[in-house]
């Protein structure tokens, strides 16, 4: 077990984002979260690197904690990579240079070697000829796959990506799931927020269905999709699917 | 004709004259622009500090400073602080003004920095960053171009604000004009002289900054349009 959240409670004055969630996550799983919107699929999702504060339960993440005692969230940060709906390159620093950053500043490696590791990855989501370029030469799709190479740069053991294609012409999606795919492929334990059923199903080692904050069913992606055992689940999948 | 050469040969001398003393209000305002900006930034990340006391000082700081007048501060300074620890002119009106014009660059700083969007902060933390990490490598390096064009205009007043440090005996430009305006009856062609002389070095300041925007622009982003 590599994730585990136990009764976790976040709330924003009177509004309960996420309300009592449990969940364990294995090493290597893909977990796809979906539900209808302002159901706290993004807020469970940042609560997991502590972007947003917990109010009540319990996080671990790899032996460390955040509860009411523990807040490992500097050990839990670099545990866990995020990718953003909105990218969030640095634009005054090249592709190169958002990928290099916090491996210097954070990991502390020298310039060689986060050169050599932003190289490896760049080339891995198809970005070697744009190593030069500014985020803001890029196309949505290619910014994505800087932001994913960025936080793969630090070597995290899980990796959330927040509604990673949401912010994406149509005809840009496809390059950014199948990085995300390849990375599945390779066992990198992922939590993903997406609107993309059919890639859900495709990727997706279990499937969480939320509603209200709620956890209101999971299972793997046939039983969910195919044979949803709770009414709002099926609600939701007559509107999307 | 021979009125026109006399003029244009008294207002000639009064050039000459003053633009000996010129290099006063130079070194006046670039040192005292110096201290702004140091304390401006300072002071403009203290503004949005998470400590209370840190951001309840820095508050006091800005807004005591806006609300005195210059002329004011630089009595005060002079006169009055002057009598307990002893200054000379120079540092009393070159402290003074830095100190005045590092309450404006303080705000400027904070809504510098305030205007990055929060994504940024966001990534920067979701990278294991701290805050201090992410003040200096992501948030101040994009703030500053957002900073340098209401930052250079704080320079150009203070520039010309340094005029007020004449009043305690300071020999810079408008100091050495009125000496040789009392001197010679030349009130108009003199007090002409010095106001030329300040446009020239604003407008001279003015085409610097265009070039500093220019050549530190990022492609794509910010203030690179024409």
């Amino acid at each position: 077990m590599i994730v585990e959240m136990k009764n976790v409670t976040c709330r924003f004055g009177d509004i309960t984002a996420v309300d009592d969630v449990s969940l364990s996550i294995d090493r290597g799983d893909v977990v796809v979260i979906i539900g209808p919107s302002g159901s706290g699929k993004s807020t469970l999702l940042r609560c997991l690197n502590a972007l947003e504060d917990i109010e009540s339960g319990e996080i671990n993440i790899d032996g460390h904690l955040i509860d009411r005692d523990h807040k490992d969230i500097h050990e839990i940060r670099l545990e866990v990579g995020m990718v953003f709906q909105q990218f969030n390159l640095f634009p005054h620093l090249s592709v190169m240079g958002n990928v290099n950053l916090a491996q210097t500043v954070v990991r502390k490696r020298s310039k060689d070697e986060a050169t050599s590791v932003s190289q490896e990855l760049l080339g891995k989501v198809g970005l070697t000829d744009k190593i030069d370029a500014f985020p803001n030469q890029l196309s949505g799709g290619q910014k994505q796959r800087v932001a994913i190479a960025r936080a793969l740069a630090m070597n995290p053991k899980v990796m959330l990506f927040d509604e990673a294609t949401s912010a994406l012409d149509p005809e840009m999606i496809g390059e950014v799931l199948e990085v995300i795919k390849q990375l599945a492929e390779d066992g990198m334990t992922m939590l993903l927020v997406t609107h993309e059923i059919g890639f859900a199903r495709e990727v997706a080692s279990r499937v969480v269905f939320l509603d209200d904050g709620r956890v209101v069913e999971t299972g793997p992606p046939d039983q969910v999709f195919d044979n949803p055992q709770n009414q709002r689940t099926r609600d939701f999948l007559a509107k999307v699917l | 004709m021979d009125w026109f050469f006399g003029q244009v040969s008294t207002l000639s001398k009064i050039f000459y004259y003053l633009i000996q003393v010129v290099h006063w209000t130079i070194l006046i305002s670039v040192l005292a622009y110096l201290i702004a900006v140091i304390l401006g930034l300072v002071f403009g990340i203290a503004r949005i500090s998470r400590n209370r006391v840190v951001k309840a000082l820095a508050g006091a700081y800005i807004n005591v400073l806006r609300g005195v007048p210059l002329l004011v501060l630089i009595f005060f300074v002079y006169f009055g602080l002057g009598k307990i620890i002893n200054l000379d002119r120079f540092v009393a009106g070159v402290l003074a003004v830095g100190v005045c014009y590092g309450a404006y660059m303080a705000e400027i700083f904070r809504s510098g920095i305030q205007a990055i969007d929060y994504g940024q902060h966001e990534a920067a933390m979701s990278l294991g960053m701290t805050r201090w990490q992410t003040l200096r490598h992501i948030i101040l390096p994009q703030s500053i171009r957002i900073v340098i064009p209401p930052g250079a205009n704080e320079f150009i007043a203070c520039l010309k604000d340094s005029s007020l440090v004449s009043i305690i005996g300071l020999r810079e430009l408008t100091r050495a004009g009125r000496e040789y305006a009392n001197q010679h009856f030349l009130d108009f062609q003199t007090w002409l002289m010095v106001g030329l002389i300040y446009l020239i070095m604003t407008l001279t300041l003015t085409r610097i900054v265009k070039y500093i925007e220019k050549r530190y622009a990022v492609v794509g982003y910010g203030a690179d349009k024409k």
